[in-house]
């Protein structure tokens, strides 16, 4: 009958099933030892969503870094492959595309991962993937605080780095009463907080503090009330498409003429340079990579990225990445080996000399100790939509980075 | 609360009004919400920018709409008007997927960068308003919003198109009986919707930065006003359109981080308070 | 009226038989029972062995996230099968129990067990929430309503004044090493072979239930809310509650496909509540075909395997909207509606029988 036979039909399905994957199902994909072989990379950058023209060129700093060692034979003789996947810089995606490069393709490398939030989660999974993972854009603090991870390391600097840095640099800038408009999230809160210390400890005034929530477009009733105050300076935390924005709506409601300074965190960058246009010439803004920088191995990179791409100079986003490559390739020469164990081990406290000058990967929290800066956008004939950086002051890695967070253990 | 502060409000509500009445033609004689309709706003900032970059920005207010009425010519002839015999569910469902496909196409254009586009020369700056200064061009946006609104008002009053109009969004079969070509009308409407939305798009390109996200952002917005208006109802629409834009600028002013907040719990009040909304006729 | 979401009358039914509103006999009530929980029975049992016969880990990940989809897709599917309403407002619910299990375990230090059954109970209760709402509403204010309420939670969650709770945009890593869940352990959880067997079992669970539920005599009830809402009540019948417990069941189904993901995942972010999210189940559960309980589920994994394999250039969305236009045009009834069609075409060809009864679907009216 009928029974009989769907009956007989799941046996042996479930038989079947069973000799063919005899042992357990996790068994499946285990790499063996990476001695020797080839240092296989996934880049997972975003391709789709805001954040898309970020991750092409993160992909195409780590592809650079890559071609660059490989044509100098290797690091040690081992080649290093970039698996580039796909991302719409969601978690859920994200993690996927890792999966996918571990299990699949073999990749032991973890690159090009974009936003905080997947970081978060990767940083969850690593240990069950065994790959490392080299961050050269999440700059959230918790990821070297509560949500750190063995097998993470952070290459670009943290929030906290960069708003020490703009703090240290605070003095050098003339206003002497401040307003602070500021997105109404934990970095906006947090960077008004070590703003306002700075201001005190420099003998500055406050004037207006206001928040914004994320995703706001329209500043009018914003800017309407800082109008009315009577500081000669403005801390401004917006950034991305809410950044646009407000700078755009500041210049129609003639709000810059106002202000003598304006001090934006994360506000400016060379992506949004074409967008922004001269509006933002003597705008001050805090910038995590000098390309102007004498180091020679920055010299060297700087020219090298031009001749690849038509004369064009390398910004934070291609700089962070190529040193997260950088930061890989020392970890392997360090350990002589391919193996994501032994390359952990060798990055522990190991300095190198790098574009970013002598840089530590700190044991304690896996945060690589580099400096930051405080710049000044001005005209420049060679940098993007005619505008690039004057450094204004240069903050030394170990101060600003601070001691490691407590909620971080290893 | 201070002058500048409500005609902030009164130029967000210009443009949730022009983008609601859009909708709301469509739906009051289709039946249909337009779930594409942010996508189609986002067409038009991102067609704004690229006629202002090449020629001007008075030549974009004039091309924009038009393409973009091109555009609802589209989505009358191939979907609205085959698929009318369907469930209107099923075609709200279309235009959601139109909203997707509309949406990636324009970032496949433009890219993902977000974009700005200046105000036109002579409007930069800002204009006394009662003693107080105020951005020029805001208040343009302002004006050309309640002109439209007293026109479109007017025309669907008193001319014979918008007595068929209005014939046809209360009865489409009786309408046809009587003599009026309903896929004229609808077609018209269609486009009409889609060249205000366009306009929208627009005028917000200078006002708001262009970038990928402005569509889905300002569409659950206008769908808010549409429902707190009376589905379907055209003055409905305009009146919640000015009414939420007002009460989220002044939300902003007292409670910045609720303001997000401020289109939803209005939306829950008028559906405790008044479930067909504040227009609408039906229960 | 030549075609509703549902596809046509006889397509309303599940894959246990033919239609419940003509055939009251309990004879073939019972039969009916015994062979539509048998077949489903029959299923869950073959679905046991997937983990054996799919051999490598990212495949195995992805049919599991396939299968935690399809909680949604099926609680989405069974509101259109049942009343006619689409939803866009479900993965307030999904996502609220995936926030729940986060926020439990990590504030409340839960273990896994007890924030699962504590994130379905809560995901049901912000069901009740919306469906005092928008029960009322029917057709194209409903799908309006449910997406500003589902998007209402979206920019609650991420708002600062919920960072201690939902951690904003940065979303939450739940912590699973302090407990097990019906005795997995953390790693267990993580690993799709391991954690399959549960998520199977529980939507196999769930589809029976809203199985049972549609035929029962409260399903009739719904049918008749659906058919001709005016009629029922004139019939004496209060027509919202029982839209409202229709609700709060099926976002009872889509909060346990929540709290499941959470536990898999290990983390929650906003984009679980977001508008994207809200039309992939939609388009899932509308590709694989509303009108068959079977159909969202088949739908979401069919979804999730091709989003890996389309996901290469950053047109996922595009190809979403294209297959959604393409079926909701041409395909009314979906991948699964549309084959039991020409199935049943053959047969009834075949055994040249009467055809069922058609009694023509009135779309849920809408026009002003």
């Amino acid at each position: 009958m009928k029974c009989t036979r769907s009956t007989f039909i799941i046996s042996a399905l479930a038989v079947s099933g069973l000799l063919a994957a005899c042992g357990s199902p996790q068994s499946a994909g285990d790499g063996n030892s990476a001695d020797g072989e080839a240092v296989k990379v996934a880049v997972i950058p975003p391709s789709s969503g805001a954040l898309a023209q970020f991750g092409q060129d993160a992909y195409a700093a780590w592809q650079f870094a890559a071609d660059e060692v490989n044509a100098a034979g290797g690091i040690d003789g081992r080649k290093v492959e970039i698996i580039k996947m796909d991302t719409d810089a969601t978690p859920a995606t994200t993690l996927r595309a890792a999966r996918e490069a571990v299990n699949q393709k073999d990749a032991k490398f973890i690159g090009g991962v974009m936003t905080s939030t997947e970081h978060g989660a990767l940083n969850a999974q690593l240990e069950g993937l065994g790959a490392l993972s080299f961050n050269g854009l999440g700059k959230d603090d918790a990821l070297t605080g509560k949500d750190c991870n063995a097998n993470a390391f952070r290459v670009v600097q943290s929030t906290t780095m960069d708003m020490n840095a703009v703090a240290e640099g605070l003095s050098k800038l003339p206003a002497a009463t401040w307003d602070i408009q500021a997105v109404d999230y934990s970095t906006g809160h947090t960077s008004a907080k070590v703003f306002k210390a700075a201001a005190d400890k420099g003998g500055k005034k406050m004037g207006i503090e206001q928040f914004a929530p994320l995703n706001t477009t329209d500043f009018g009733s914003y800017i309407s009330k800082l109008k009315g105050s009577d500081a000669d300076g403005l801390f401004a935390v917006e950034y991305g498409a809410d950044g646009v924005a407000f700078v755009n709506q500041m210049a129609q409601f003639n709000l810059s003429k106002k202000y003598d300074t304006v001090l934006g965190f994360n506000m400016v960058s060379e992506p949004l340079f074409k967008a922004l246009g001269d509006k933002i010439v003597g705008f001050n803004n805090n910038l995590g990579y000098d390309v102007n920088s004498d180091e020679p191995k920055n010299q060297e990179f700087v020219k090298a990225w031009a001749e690849k791409h038509d004369g064009a100079r390398p910004y934070y986003v291609v700089a962070d990445n190529y040193l997260s490559a950088q930061t890989l390739f020392e970890g392997v020469r360090k350990a002589g080996s391919a193996d994501p164990e032994k390359v952990k081990e060798a990055l522990n406290d190991l300095t190198f000399n790098s574009i970013a000058g002598e840089v530590t990967m700190r044991g304690a929290d896996h945060q690589l100790i580099r400096p930051s800066y405080l710049g000044q956008v001005v005209k420049d004939d060679k940098g993007t939509a005619g505008l690039g950086w004057k450094i204004l002051h240069k903050a030394d890695g170990a101060t600003i980075a601070g001691d490691p967070s407590p909620d971080c253990t290893l | 609360m201070d002058l500048t502060q409500l005609l902030n409000g009164i130029a967000l509500g210009s443009l949730l009004m022009i983008l609601s009445s859009g909708l709301a033609m469509i739906y009051g004689l289709r039946g249909v919400t337009n779930f594409a309709h942010g996508a189609l706003y986002m067409a038009g900032a991102y067609i704004a920018y690229s006629v202002a970059q090449q020629v001007s920005f008075w030549a974009a207010l004039i091309a924009a709409p038009l393409v973009l009425a091109a555009l609802g010519a589209v989505l009358e002839l191939v979907f609205f008007r085959r698929l009318q015999h369907r469930n209107h569910i099923e075609v709200g469902l279309v235009t959601f997927g139109l909203a997707m496909i509309i949406e990636r196409v324009i970032v496949i254009i433009w890219g993902e960068r977000t974009l700005s586009v200046d105000a036109p020369p002579g409007l930069t700056g800002t204009t006394s308003v009662l003693g107080s200064d105020y951005p020029s061009y805001r208040l343009l946006v302002i004006g050309i919003a309640l002109a439209l609104a007293v026109g479109l008002v007017y025309w669907l009053r008193k001319s014979r198109v918008g007595l068929h109009i209005r014939a046809a969004s209360h009865d489409v079969e009786t309408s046809a009986i009587l003599g009026i070509n309903v896929d004229r009308v609808s077609l018209l409407v269609v486009c009409i919707g889609a060249a205000l939305a366009g306009l929208a798009g627009t005028l917000a390109a200078p006002y708001v930065s262009v970038h990928p996200a402005m569509g889905v952002a300002i569409l659950i917005q206008v769908l808010i006003v549409v429902v707190i208006g009376g589905a379907g109802s055209i003055g409905g629409a305009m009146l919640a359109g000015m009414a939420l834009g007002i009460l989220q600028t002044v939300g902003a002013i007292w409670a910045p981080s609720l303001s997000v907040l401020i289109p939803y719990a209005a939306l829950v009040v008028v559906l405790l308070w008044r479930p067909q909304g504040l227009a609408g006729k039906r229960a | 009226m030549t075609d509703n979401l549902t596809g046509a009358p006889e397509l309303t039914i599940t894959p246990g038989g033919s239609d419940s509103q003509t055939r009251l006999g309990t004879i073939a009530r019972h039969r009916h029972w015994l062979v539509g929980g048998g077949i489903i029975a029959v299923i869950t049992l073959l679905g046991l062995a997937v983990p054996y016969l799919v051999s490598s880990k990212f495949n195995m990940g992805l049919v599991l996230d396939g299968v935690i989809l399809a909680f949604l897709a099926l609680s989405i599917g069974f509101l259109a099968r049942h009343l006619g309403l689409i939803s866009l407002g479900h993965t307030a619910f999904f996502g609220g129990a995936a926030y729940t299990v986060g926020i439990g375990i990590g504030r409340w230090s839960m273990t896994p067990t007890v924030a699962f059954v504590v994130a379905v109970v809560v995901g049901t209760l912000l069901a009740l929430i919306m469906g005092v709402l928008v029960v009322r509403s029917t057709g194209m204010t409903f799908l309006m309503l449910t997406l500003a309420l589902g998007q209402a939670l979206y920019q609650f969650s991420t708002q600062r004044i919920a960072i201690p709770w939902t951690g904003a945009h940065d979303g939450l890593q739940i912590d699973l090493s302090g407990g097990t869940f019906l005795g997995l352990t953390q790693k267990s959880m993580m690993n799709a072979a391991l954690f399959w067997p549960v998520a199977w079992v529980l939507l196999m669970v769930c589809a029976l239930w809203l199985w049972i539920t549609g035929r029962s005599r409260f399903g009739t009830v719904l049918e008749g809310i659906r058919e001709n809402e005016e009629r029922m009540r004139f019939s004496g019948f209060n027509t919202d509650l029982p839209r409202l417990i229709a609700f709060v069941v099926s976002g009872c189904v889509a909060s346990i496909g929540g709290a499941l993901f959470a536990l898999n995942a290990a983390y929650v972010s906003p984009e679980l509540l977001s508008f994207t999210k809200a039309g992939d189940a939609l388009t899932a559960a509308i590709v694989g075909g509303l009108g068959v309980l079977a159909g969202p589920i088949f739908g979401a994994i069919v979804y999730v395997l091709a989003q890996s394999r389309f996901n290469t250039s950053g047109n996922l969305h595009l190809y979403t909207g294209i297959a959604l236009v393409l079926v909701l045009m041409f395909l009314p009834g979906g991948i699964l509606g549309s084959l039991e069609k020409w199935v049943r075409g053959r047969l009834s060809r075949r055994r040249q029988a009467t055809p069922p009864s058609t009694s023509e679907p009135s779309s849920p009216e809408d026009q002003s």
